[in-house]
Parts: C-alpha cells; structure tokens; sequence
C-alpha cells in the first residue's frame, strides 16, 4: 500500500512593489505578476478569515467592494476556486471577468498592494499506511498541514484531486475519494474542515 | 516553553514551528532596539528572544545605549516619519544621531550573529557594520505612509543598504525602498502578564484600588501619552457618549523611557479631563501588566482613536479579552479590526461616539463582536504566528545567501 507523507506549508508575505490605483492598472498587473501572487490574494483571506462571517472569499473583492464595483466583487469572489487546478486557469478567468464586466478603468481608486506568497513547504515526518492512520494523521496535523494537500498540493499538481482523494483513490477507498474532493471550503472553516475529514474517514 | 502555547494554538502548528527552526539551528540572530522597558517592541522582544532559544536558535538581544539629547533627536525622527508637522531634521539632530549611532558602533557587538533584526530607526545607522555573509532586516514599526519627505530620505539613505525589510502593512512601504520587504504584524503574547486570564475578584480589585466603579460600564483607551494617540478625541467623544449613556472614561498609560514628550502630553490631558470625576487618568508604571489586563478585561469597550499608529497592539489585547474595539480607520488599526464584525472602525470623534454608545446599550452586539475579536487574534496576531513569519524571512533570507 502507498504510504501517505503528511506535509506543511507556512508562508510569509512579500510586497512585489507592485500597486494599482486604477482598474485598469489592476487588470495589468494581475497579467503580469507571479502565480505566487495571485494565490496569495485568492487564499489568504480563506486562510485567515475561514472562521468569521465576512463579505467576500478574496481580497480583490474587498478592493472592489470599496471602490464601487460591487458587481466585480461578487463575481471575484464567486470563483469557485476548486473548480480550477491551476493558477494560471484562475488568473485567465478573472482577466475574462474583468475584461467583460469592467468599467470606468480610468477612475482613480484607493491603491491595491500586490503581496507575494512566501513559501515553505515542511515534512512534518508523519506518514499513514492505512485509513486508520490516515485518520489519525488528520487528528494530529494543523490547518495549514490540512489546507496545503487540500488547497496547495492541487494547484502546485495541477490536479482535479486534492493529495488525501488521490491517495485514498489509490488504495481503492474511491468513495471517500470523492466525498473528500467534494467538500465546500467556502462554506466550513478550517477546523470543520479537520471535523468534516474524520468523519467521512470514520464512517 | 513553546508548548505552553497549545493552550490557544493547536500542537500541530506548534510541531511545525519546532521543524521550520530545526532547519536553523546553528545560526545566531540578534535583535537591536532603543529600550527593554515600555512600547510593543520591548514587549514583543521579552518573549521572541527566548521563544527562538527554546526552539533551539541561539538569539540574543541588544540594547542600544543614548541619553536625552538623542531620544529627543529620534523621538523627533518618530514623528516626522509618522507625519510631518512643521518641524524638520536640522544638521544639529543629524550630528546628534550620527554621534551617538557611532558611539554605539564600539557598544553593540553584531559581528557573531549571521543575522541581525534592526528594531525602528534609533539603531538604524548600525548598518555601517554590516559584515560580509551576514544578513540585516531592518524592522520598521511605525507608519511612514505620509511622513515628512526629508526625515525620510535621512532614513532611506541607510535602509537601503539592509538586505531586506519588514513593515506591518504595505501601506507603509515606501517608494524608495530597493530592497525586498516582507508584511508582517506584530503580535501579542497570551502568556504574558497583560494578557494571561486573571481571576474576576483581581479585576474587581484592581478597578477599586484605581477608583473605578466596577459596576458602570468602562470605556478605555490604553496608549502612552502622546498626541499621535489623540487622547483628547476620546474625552471629546466620550462627553458626547455621556450625553445619553452613562459610562466612565479611563485613559490608562505611562511614559516610555524613549518618550520625553509624554510628561507634556500627560499634563494637557489632566488639563482637558477638567473636573469630571468620571474620567481617570492614569499614569501608570511601565510595569502595570496586571492593571493594564483588568482593566481591559472589566472595559464594556475598548477605544484606540490614534492619528497615525504603526500597528497599536492594544487593539489585539482588547480583542484578545473578548471586547469589541472601536478604533481609527487608519494603518493597523484597520488590519486588526473587521469593521461590524470584530469590532467598528471609526473616522471621527462622532463616529466613535456612535458606535461606543451602541456597544454600551447593545449586550448581545458587544459579545457577538467580542467573541469573533478574540478568535481574529488567535488565528493571526498570537506571537507564534509572528516567531513563524521571522522564522520563514530567516529561512528565505539564508537560502538566498
């Protein structure tokens, strides 16, 4: 049976220098900067914000919400995130939505700071051989050990399935597979995520 | 020590702390700021220091050495870095910040460490002694967003030979800035004495040995007196408050040994509380964490209605003892508070006055908002976020050698 090897991401945040005060200068830098960028953006507010009832899933939202484009924002944070399993297939449909719904690109705006992700992926030297001690594992592991195969591991993979569905795929538990691909992270915080896994990895 | 955290942080993250630093045993780290006593920098340092020690890092801390003279000179830097205000750096204040950086030059000792954390712009002109193959992060803790332009270039002219940067908010990150700078919050610590849980009966006494009544509700703001902290916008918007709500006003503080300005700033305070038997103003030790604590703990709402504020770290204490803060919609004050969901972020002493007046009279509002306030800080301003966030610049900085 393959073994599952339970990793951590911890990152920082990097200013890239970059600030757009106008949409227009927005939609050109989100073409240009790095995909550690852009998933900064996307994610950081799942990362921080999961267990608090606020408006949007990202910051380019709030950026738009604050300077009345209240259409963009919701579209932005819409974006079904695990429907995409690249950054880059992100970054063109965000492009596309700006490009369709946008307006007044001109219009001065309060200035957006493009961050950078700085990561840092970690062995945590915890491995599980079986459900069992997958589940364990689980029990064990922070959120950021949860969100890096749940979130990370997909986009840096490029894959449809997060690390815990493609090994329980592997060794024939396809059903748990799926469920575990298919749980909302919009709507669970990090740590119902924790609860939702076990469960299904119980039953 | 690190695992006295798996109280409010979960063993997983703390595990992942204890491996990232693994990697960085060997190396030495220092950390240079202008007091041990007084400021978010002392305090946050009180307890990183030994927290990368117990991981196994050897880390040290320095203090730099200066009297009057000098203080006044940086205290001036400070706050014309913040904003300017008609004053400006004369050649007497550069050669009396040039004097003494070079006196300090023989005092600190940064030649065994392979990285050095310069803390504010007091030591800043260390870097002259950088050494090949050592790295030096210069860590800027107040808001240069609108600072006066020559203070500025005076300062730039020695960040830019750090070999990076780190600021609370990007915000805060100067066009001039050449060198890579990370964003990165200060942080509390829920072990230390101004934030550990204390038994109701030392609240209750603490508010009595001060002459607060325990039984009206509390309005405080806690800050060192200072302009930039506008104290006398809180009396002006409590006096509105009071017009149809009963409360106290405490504005709790002390003098930093860095601050000569605070004794001034005390006087006019006392001067504007008037005889109003309702607001206290206390002056209190630098080493008051307890009464600081019980205070912010029997406050119905915390205040923080600074000007220009680096990143105001009361903000997180209030919000770590489960209170709504009502603070400035400026710097870090608006990265703490999540505004009508932690807390309310305000742009005027009438503003203020609003939304303390609804916390007052709304019990479920403030606990609603109180109980999200404490989870926002124990996801993202709990000092084990931040040893990780120095811990990764270390690592980044390092493999980048």
């Amino acid at each position: 049976m393959p073994e599952f090897r339970f990793k951590s991401e911890l990152w920082t945040a990097q200013y890239t220098g970059i600030k757009a005060i106008t949409l227009g200068t927005f939609l050109k830098a989100l073409k240009e900067v790095d995909d550690d960028t852009i998933y900064y953006h996307l994610y950081r507010n799942m990362f921080e914000y999961h267990f608090l009832p606020t408006d949007y899933w990202n910051s380019f939202s709030y950026w738009f919400a604050e300077n009345g484009y209240p259409v963009l924002a919701e579209k932005f944070s819409a974006l079904d995130l695990l429907e995409c399993v690249c950054i880059s297939d992100i970054r063109d449909e965000m492009v596309r939505i700006l490009e369709r719904e946008g307006h007044s690109f001109d219009k001065i705006c309060k200035p957006f700071y493009f961050i950078r992700a700085v990561r840092k992926v970690v062995d945590l030297g915890l491995v599980a051989r079986d459900l069992k001690e997958l589940r364990e594992g689980i029990e064990r592991v922070g959120i950021h050990s949860l969100f890096y195969h749940i979130v990370t591991s997909r986009l840096v993979h490029c894959s449809p399935l997060n690390d815990f569905s493609r090994w329980l795929t592997e060794i024939g538990e396809v059903k748990k597979a799926e469920e575990v691909n298919r749980i909302d992270l919009m709507s669970v915080s990090l740590y119902q995520l924790k609860d939702r896994l076990i469960n299904i990895l119980e039953t | 020590m690190i695992e006295e955290y798996a109280k409010y942080v979960d063993s997983g993250t703390l595990k992942e702390l204890e491996i990232i630093a693994k990697d960085l045993r060997g190396i030495k780290v220092l950390h240079v700021n202008s007091t041990k006593v007084g400021g978010g920098v002392a305090e946050i340092l009180h307890r990183l220091v030994p927290l990368m020690n117990d991981l196994g890092i050897e880390c040290h801390w320095e203090v730099i050495k200066g009297d009057k003279d000098f203080f006044k000179v940086t205290k001036k830097i400070h706050n014309l870095l913040h904003m300017p205000d008609g004053r400006s750096l004369d050649p007497e204040d550069v050669l009396t910040y040039m004097k003494y950086t070079f006196e300090n030059l023989s005092y600190v000792d940064t030649d065994p460490y392979d990285v050095v954390f310069i803390h504010d712009p007091q030591p800043l002109g260390l870097v002259v002694k950088k050494r090949p193959g050592q790295r030096w992060i210069w860590r800027c803790h107040i808001d240069v967003s609108s600072p006066d332009e020559a203070t500025w270039k005076f300062v730039e002219s020695f960040v830019n030979g750090y070999d990076a940067a780190i600021f609370h908010i990007p915000e805060f990150v100067r066009e001039g800035v050449r060198i890579p700078t990370y964003i990165i919050p200060p942080s509390i610590d829920p072990l230390h004495d101004k934030n550990r849980e204390i038994e109701a009966d030392l609240v209750e006494s603490t508010l009595t040995r001060l002459g607060i009544d325990p039984e009206r509700p509390i309005v405080l703001q806690v800050s060192r007196f200072d302009r930039l902290k506008d104290p006398f916008g809180v009396i002006e918007a409590y006096r509105i408050v009071r017009r149809r709500v009963d409360c106290q006003l405490v504005l709790a503080g002390s003098f930093a040994s860095d601050d000569p300005e605070g004794e001034e700033v005390y006087r006019e305070v006392i001067e504007a509380k008037g005889d109003d038997p309702d607001i206290h103003v206390l002056n209190l030790p630098p080493d008051s964490h307890l009464e600081i604590n019980a205070l912010q703990r029997a406050a119905s709402v915390v205040v923080q209605k600074s000007i220009r504020e680096g990143f105001g770290l009361v903000v997180s204490e209030g919000m770590w003892k489960g209170k709504p803060v009502v603070g400035s919609n400026i710097g870090g004050i608006r990265r703490q508070i999540i505004n009508g969901v932690t807390g309310y972020l305000v742009n005027s002493n009438e503003g203020a006055a609003f939304r303390i007046k609804q916390l007052i009279v709304d019990e479920d509002l403030r606990h609603r908002l109180g109980r999200n306030a404490r989870e926002r800080v124990r996801h993202s301003f709990l000092i084990t976020r931040h040893l990780k966030d120095y811990l990764i610049v270390i690592h980044s900085l390092l493999e980048g050698s």
